[in-house]
């Protein structure tokens, strides 16, 4: 006959299954894109002052695209940070991985200050401005509202996008996306459609 | 004159999603918690003021609580860093507790008891109850669920705070109660108690937080950064802080017993008494 739990140790099993971090489950975790679209053509500044074709450098790369402003004080610095800190966790699908901040902040966002503020969260990560007018193509092209500055402060889309290497937008991760979603989804996307290419 | 907008008052330490500034916030109800236990003990003391080190102690506790629950620590710790919630968790139970109780002198402690229930004055009576108590309080208080139902609001932060200076108390009971019946009899097994209560259970916890691949806490995970630490980094801290913060009071206390018994017992030996 089968022996029966006593309820403190269920109890503080429970509590202790609380604790543990999920298992990776095999399915995207992120929100799923019922229809997926291409990557978008765009053309901004990086860093270094070059010009760089958003499809053309990421292409057979899965890739994060994320508008976001240096100052931000809560949503950018966490949802870079949160890409960065699991992507240091995972070396080879961080080799197979372009993290692509956009700043759209373009009265404060020089290259420089975006390199700074990139380099201390990740220095992989590559960062592009642009004129008012590039950037707004861009988020438009990338099917995200423009964002827009009133009194000093940016209002602009809070979510990362993701592109498979495949080229295709798979998933979005809004803000409040935690590592444990990350560190299961990112493997899954760097996989979709690298077999086609192989 | 302007009406005291008192719902708009942070009266306890809460996560806000705020980005973190040194900007000074004010939380009276961290002050009235300070205040009057305060008062109360000193009026409590007024007829029979009990020795001026256990004056120290008491007023030492609530300085303890005061750093642990008011800014800049207490807001840290409600909404920003897991590090500084495992840092207030050490300091309300093995600093601010034990030594509230060392400050209470036994008359004052046998009126507080005569006010208490049976079940509660049984607990301070059993060590091994203490034990169970304070580690399942432990374990409750530092589950995720907890932690991020307790974290965002005020009354939340309020109760996790007390239970943990609660927690702190029942550890401590057996070891520093002002009345003698309910400390265990030896010093060895006061020693053994001590060792089992806080160096056992609290590796479970500890060691989850340190090598968790993800952060555990949703609350710090997602919180404006504090000076650049991340998640994961802040998270380890705060296993390495639960888990090596005990060491210098546990130890300490252990020592001291151990150092104090020896001395006790080495004149017996001289006259050639046996040791009890």
């Amino acid at each position: 006959m089968a022996r029966r739990i006593p309820r403190h140790v269920l109890a503080v099993a429970l509590l202790l299954a609380g604790c543990a971090a999920p298992a990776p489950t095999g399915r995207l975790q992120g929100v799923v894109v019922e229809d997926p679209t291409p990557k978008p053509s765009f053309v901004l500044t990086d860093t270094a002052g070059e010009r760089y074709d958003f499809a053309a450098r990421t292409d057979g790369k899965l890739t994060l695209l994320f508008f976001g402003y240096t100052s931000c004080p809560d949503i950018c610095p966490v949802q870079l940070s949160q890409i960065a800190e699991v992507l240091q966790q995972m070396p080879d699908v961080a080799a197979r991985t372009e993290v692509v901040f956009v700043g759209v902040d373009w009265e404060r966002d020089t290259p420089e200050r975006i390199r700074s503020y990139l380099d201390r969260i990740d220095p992989r990560f590559v960062g592009l401005t642009g004129a008012p007018e590039e950037l707004r193509a861009a988020q438009e092209a990338a099917g995200v509202p423009p964002a827009f500055i009133e009194d000093g402060t940016v209002a602009h889309a809070s979510w990362v996008i993701a592109y498979a290497p495949d080229g295709l937008n798979r998933t979005i991760y809004p803000f409040g996306t935690r590592q444990a979603t990350w560190r299961n989804d990112l493997p899954i996307l760097a996989a979709m459609g690298e077999e086609g290419r192989r | 004159m302007a009406e005291l907008p008192l719902a708009a008052i942070s009266w306890w330490c809460t996560a806000t999603g705020r980005p973190w500034t040194w900007s000074w916030i004010p939380y009276p109800g961290v002050w009235l918690a300070v205040a009057v236990p305060l008062v109360a003990y000193l009026r409590a003391t007024s007829r029979r003021p009990p020795d001026r080190r256990r004056r120290v102690a008491f007023i030492a506790g609530m300085a303890v609580f005061w750093v642990a629950s008011d800014w800049p620590l207490g807001t840290l710790g409600a909404g920003y860093l897991a590090s500084a919630h495992m840092t207030q968790f050490l300091l309300y139970t093995l600093g601010a507790a034990p030594l509230l109780l060392l400050g209470i002198p036994e008359d004052l402690a046998t009126r507080m008891l005569g006010r208490l229930t049976d079940g509660v004055r049984r607990l301070g009576r059993s060590p091994i109850l203490c034990g169970v108590v304070y580690n399942l309080l432990l374990l409750v208080t530092h589950s995720p669920p907890a932690v991020e139902t307790l974290r965002r609001s005020q009354v939340g932060s309020f109760t996790m705070d007390l239970v943990w200076m609660a927690a702190g108390f029942v550890l401590w009971l057996p070891i520093l109660s002002p009345l003698a019946e309910g400390r265990p009899r030896t010093v060895a097994a006061r020693m053994a108690y001590l060792f089992a209560a806080t160096a056992v259970v609290a590796v479970i916890p500890a060691s989850l937080l340190t090598f968790a691949d993800t952060p555990v806490y949703e609350i710090y995970e997602l919180a404006p950064r504090v000076w650049g630490l991340s998640a994961r980094a802040d998270q380890q801290l705060a296993g390495i802080v639960m888990k090596l913060g005990t060491i210098p009071v546990v130890w300490g206390t252990l020592g001291t017993m151990w150092f104090r018994w020896a001395s006790r017992e080495r004149p017996a030996d001289r006259l050639g008494t046996p040791p009890r």
